[in-house]
Formats: structure tokens, sequence, C-alpha cells
């Protein structure tokens, strides 16, 4: 019986169709938007994943890692004398125009290394070495600063090629990959010292400071010595990812624009499939009372009816994430916009479209318990 | 002849299939109410095919669905092949529909996305038996009423007297006790009306079995093995033969 009643629902072509559609829909509404709403929340992260360090000390205001309120040279020092620190680096951090071969303007981040232990550096070079950061005016650019910085040339951007940031010259050592940050911009990297070179010169140059807990300490015992002895903020890189994303949903109307999105393919999704499959149920209604009159108890019409919203909404949902992830790959390919499907987007959405079924399945099954087995007799 | 109504209320004889005492039943309340069944007394006997006869709106489809069990009915008692449906809970009464009773509707109502064996074997599917042996079963029936061949056929591609034919496949394919048809030939011409009547009357004589029909079509009177005449909600005559009965009273 079970698999006539998918046949029955299946060759209702018309009603299929649309009921399919919908849930496809829903599915891809909420899946792709969520995954393009984590994937802006991931690039928010960017300079986290791109520069490494387990601490980050930064300006007690600082509530995010794209946000920089400059430290003074000594804060340095000061953070290096506090107990259970095993190191603590300076960094800059900025947004900078790089002067392309045309004449045109280019803007890029601009990464300062410390000299000594360059901590924090890119973990995949490209090609050339970071050690030759060292060389005067030297430069590791990444990927997409190649693709960025080439237009003009003949060929692409490279290892020993020149171009301008604040009149200064930069020569390429070096290419390295990094993940995509909230600006969209190129990662160029420098040393310390180089960096402030090239950046227009301000009282404090300082973005960040990064620390090492010593061993057998923990990152977030030290952490929380550096705040009570300097004043300053420092969190765990984990810590810092949170607060930025934090920062986001409060200060931003990303969360919000997007949860109405999703929240449309909700509504879209119940609307459509609702709406359809109960028409379905209505309309074959006189089979359901025929089955009834035959002895089909409720409990197994209310089975059939279940079995028949969730094979449909199974369907519909793999087809939907099939889809979400056939075009997430293409935005992933392209790099643009922002993805990033985790496990729980899928698994809430099944969730959704399981509720979206039950509740159409359940007003069905209502009218199907109301029926009166006799109505088969009349015309 | 024509032997005058109500029988005394004694137990159902042995011969008995169906024993209806003192039935009411009104449909709506107040103002809107219609009392279509009024103290029906009413038997059906084993081995018989039994016709039920009268004006339209005299309460014939109204019996018919208190005797199969898919109609709750107000005051009275009703006995189907021993099973005391007044007596029974809703659960009880849906599980004797499913083993006792045959169907047979005058708009045939297949499922129209189904074929003609899936439609035959929904009883089957229904009483629990595997899909295998439903279709083979369906099939032994199909062929029975005339259909073999067509097995892959849905309803559509079949003519009236045809899916007439597959819906009393689907009526005795479990070979049920009662076989209730509500005006099964009224959709139909007059040779495939009685084609359909040959084969319920060829089910009525096996044993232990019993065929009620509602119908008006005088067509098929012939086919009655005896005929209860209603009229306003009541039973008015009950006739042996069906050629004491013309339809002429109303
Ligand atoms: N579900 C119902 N609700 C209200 N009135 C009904 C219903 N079913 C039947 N009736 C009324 O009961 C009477 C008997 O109907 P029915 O048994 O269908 O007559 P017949 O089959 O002899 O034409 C009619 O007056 C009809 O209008
Ligand atoms: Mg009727």
């Amino acid at each position: 019986m079970y698999r006539l009643a998918l046949k029955m629902l299946f060759a209702d072509r018309g009603k299929y169709v649309m009921l399919l559609s919908g849930l496809v829909f829903a599915t891809l509404l909420m899946t792709q938007q969520a995954g393009v709403f984590v994937g802006i929340l991931e690039w928010t992260k960017g300079n986290l994943k791109n520069m490494r360090a387990p601490i980050w000390v930064v300006d007690p205001k600082v509530e995010q890692v794209n946000e920089v309120k400059a430290l003074r040279d000594t804060d340095v020092t000061r953070v290096r004398s506090v107990p259970g620190v095993a190191w603590a680096v300076p960094m800059y951090w900025g947004i900078l125009q790089a002067r392309l071969i045309d004449g045109t303007f280019k803007p890029v981040q601009l990464v300062g290394l410390d000299n000594a232990t360059m901590v924090g550096r890119p973990s995949r070079m490209v090609a050339g070495r970071i050690e030759d950061l060292r060389l005067p005016n030297a430069v590791v650019i990444d990927e997409l600063a190649v693709e960025r910085l080439s237009r003009g040339r003949p060929h692409p951007i490279g290892i020993g090629d020149i171009f301008e940031m604040n009149d200064k010259e930069a020569r390429i050592v070096g290419v390295c990959r990094t993940e995509k940050s909230f600006f969209g911009y190129p990662y160029i990297f420098a040393t310390y010292d180089q960096a402030l070179q090239f950046a227009p010169k301000v009282r404090k140059m300082l973005s960040y400071i990064l620390v090492a807990p010593k061993e057998g300490r923990t990152i977030e015992e030290v952490a929380a010595h550096i705040r009570s002895t300097t004043g300053l903020m420092a969190y765990s890189e984990e810590h810092f990812g949170i607060s930025t994303v934090r920062w986001f949903f409060r200060n931003t109307g990303i969360p919000t624009s997007f949860g109405m999105t999703i929240a449309l393919g909700f509504i879209v999704g119940v609307a459509v499939a609702g709406q359809t499959f109960y028409a379905f149920i209505l309309e074959n209604l006189r089979h359901f009372g025929a089955l009834k009159a035959m002895g089909a108890s409720d409990g197994l019409l209310t089975r059939l009816v279940l079995l028949q919203a969730f094979a449909v909404g199974a369907i519909g949902y793999g087809i939907g994430l099939g889809v979400t992830v056939l075009i997430g790959s293409l935005f992933l390919r392209k790099g643009m916009p922002p993805f990033s499907l985790p496990w729980f987007i899928p698994v809430a959405t099944l969730g959704a479209i399981l509720f979206i079924c039950a509740i159409a399945a359940a007003f069905g099954i209502r009218k199907i318990r109301q029926l009166e087995p006799a109505i088969v007799f009349r015309g | 002849m024509a032997e005058a109504l109500p029988s005394s209320p004694l137990a159902p004889a042995a011969d008995i299939a169906v024993h209806v005492r003192g039935v009411d039943k009104t449909f709506g309340r107040g103002e809107a109410a219609v009392q279509a069944l009024k103290g029906v007394h009413f038997d059906a006997r084993q081995g018989e095919l039994l016709m039920i006869v009268g004006p339209s709106g005299c309460g014939k489809t109204t019996l018919l669905s208190v005797i199969a069990g898919t109609l709750e009915f107000d005051t009275g008692e009703v006995d189907v092949f021993g099973s005391a449906l007044h007596d029974l809970p809703p659960s009880e009464i849906t599980a004797f529909r499913r083993r006792n009773i045959g169907f047979i509707f005058q708009s045939f109502n297949l499922v129209p996305t189904l074929n003609a064996l899936e439609n035959v074997s929904i009883p089957l599917l229904i009483n629990g038996l595997g899909r295998k042996a439903a279709e083979s079963r369906s099939c032994q029936m199909l062929e029975k009423v005339g259909l073999a061949g067509r097995e892959r056929d849905t309803p559509l591609q079949l003519s009236g007297g045809q899916q007439q034919r597959v819906a009393i496949a689907r009526a005795l394919v479990h070979e049920p006790r009662l076989v209730i048809c509500d005006e099964p030939t009224s959709a139909l011409d007059r040779d495939n009306g009685r084609r359909v009547m040959e084969l319920m009357r060829e089910v009525a004589r096996a044993p232990g079995r019993c065929v009620i029909v509602v119908t008006h079509d005088n067509r098929i009177f012939k086919f009655a093995d005896r005929m209860t005449e209603m009229d306003d909600g009541r039973v008015a005559r009950v006739h042996d033969t069906h050629e004491t009965y013309d339809g002429s009273h109303h």
C-alpha cells in the first residue's frame, strides 16, 4: 500500500512537480543564503586566518580584528614583561593604495611582520622565500595581488617585479596563498620596519601585538594576565574570532537581511508546499474515502500521507541541497560571493523542510480523519 | 407477491446475512434536520442478490451505508453475518469492513493514477497481504471479470464498462461475504450493465455470500432474487420475486 501511495503522488505530475519545486526552492534559498552568510562571517575573520598567533593584544576598545586603534611601541615591552609571556612581537596592518604600472591605484592590505621572528607570516608560499623579506624594499604578495596588480603588464606580476606604495618602490620577492578577507583586498607582507616605511607616517603605528604563552601556561591564563597587568585587551585567536563575528551581528544589518531571506525561504516553502500538498489531499479525498470505506484504518491512512509528505520532502531537499552545493562550488571557484556550508546548515534546513512537510501532512491528515467513509456513495 | 412489514423482532435466522431492526438516522439538526431512515426493518439472506429500490431520496443509499458500516446510525440494531454493528467500537467496524464488505460504487471510484492491477489489489494490501500475493490474486480476479491483458492499463485507458469490471474485481478480490453496490449500472450501457449483473448474480450464488444492489435501473430488475421497496425512509414492501415490482408506484 505504501508503494501505491507514493505512486498516487508521483503520478500526479502537475502537483508533484509544483510540490517539488516549492521544496527545492525553499531548500535552495535557505541553504544558499545561510552559506553566503556564514561565508561572509568567515571572511570577517580573514586576518586571524592569514596571520596566526596564539594571543592578540589590542587597544581595549577594539572588539573585532578588522578594526585598528594603534598602540604605543612601548606597549610591546610592557606585554613582554607580563609573567607567562614567552614572546611578544609587533605587527602592522593597514590599507594602502598600490600604484599599478598603468598609473591606476588598487587598495591592498599591508602587513608588517616582526623583523626577527616574522611571526604571523603567511603559511603557504607559492613562490620565493619568506626570509627574503629582509632584503631592501622587499614584499611578498598573495595570489589575489598577482591578479589585481598585473593590470597593464604583458605578463602577470611576479618575483623581481616592482610596484609602488605611497611613492615608494616595493620589490616582489615571493608569492603566497591567503584566505579571503572581509575587505577583499590583496595582502602584501613586509617586515615591520619596512611596512612602516611604506605606510603614511602617523604618531602611533603599532596595530597588534602577537603573543605566545610560555610552555605550561594556558592561552586563557596568560591573556587574562596581560589584560589585568597592562590594561590592554588580549584575545585568544578563537576568542577574537568570536568577538569579531559578534561585532558584525551587533553593528551591521547583515544578519538581519540574511535572516529575513532565510525566513522568506521557509515561508515560501510552507506556502507553496503546504498548499499544494493540501490541494493534492483534497483532490484525492474521494480515493482516501474509498480506502477508508474499504477498511483502511485512520492509522494506516495517516502513515500513507506522512510517507507521501516526507518522501517528496526528502527528494526536494536532496535536489535543493545538490543545487546549493553546485552553486556554492561555483562561488568558491570564482571566489565571489563568499560561501561556506558547515554541517549545521544542511541539518537545520533538513529540519525546516521536514517541519514544512509535517505541517502540510497534518492538515491533510486532519481532513482525512474527519472524512465520513459514507461519502463514497454520494455522486 | 408482496409481504407486509414489519416482521417480528426475532433473532436472525441461520441463513440471514443482514438483519436490520428499527434503525433511525437523521442528518443535521433543528430546522435543517432530515430524517433519512425511520425505523427501518430489513433482511437479506445468504446466497441471494437483493435489490433495494424506491424513489430518489427515499433513503436507499443511507440504508446501504448503514449496512456497510460506513455510516453511524442513531438507534436500532444492525447485524451483518453475525457482527452486531451497533455494539462495535469504530476501530472494529473498520476491521469488519476490511474483511467482510466489498464495495461497488456508482462512479467506480478507481484511483486514476494507479493501473487496473494496482486498483484491484488495494483491499488485499489493506488486509495485510504482501505485494506479490496480492498481485497474483488480483490478476486472477481481473481474468475472471474478462479483463485479462488489461492489468497495466489505467482507468482512463479503459471504457466505462471495463472500469466498472475493474471495480467489481476490486470488490470481490478479498472474497468478502457481503457485496454492496450503489447504482452499479447507472453509468453503463445495456450490454455492459447486463455483464456486470451476471457477474454479481454468480457471486451471490456462492455459499455464505450475499449481494445487495441499490438501483433504479429497471433494465436490471430481472437479476434480483428479491426486491426491497423503500419509500420515505421506510421499507414499504418486500417482493419475493422481481416480477411483482414494476416501478410504477412512483
Ligand atoms: N450527508 C447527508 N447530509 C444531509 N442529508 C443527507 C445526507 N445524506 C443523505 N441525506 C438526505 O437523506 C435523504 C435520503 O438520502 P439517500 O439515502 O441518499 O436517498 P436515495 O439514495 O434513496 O436517493 C435525502 O433527503 C437526502 O437529502
Ligand atoms: Mg442514492
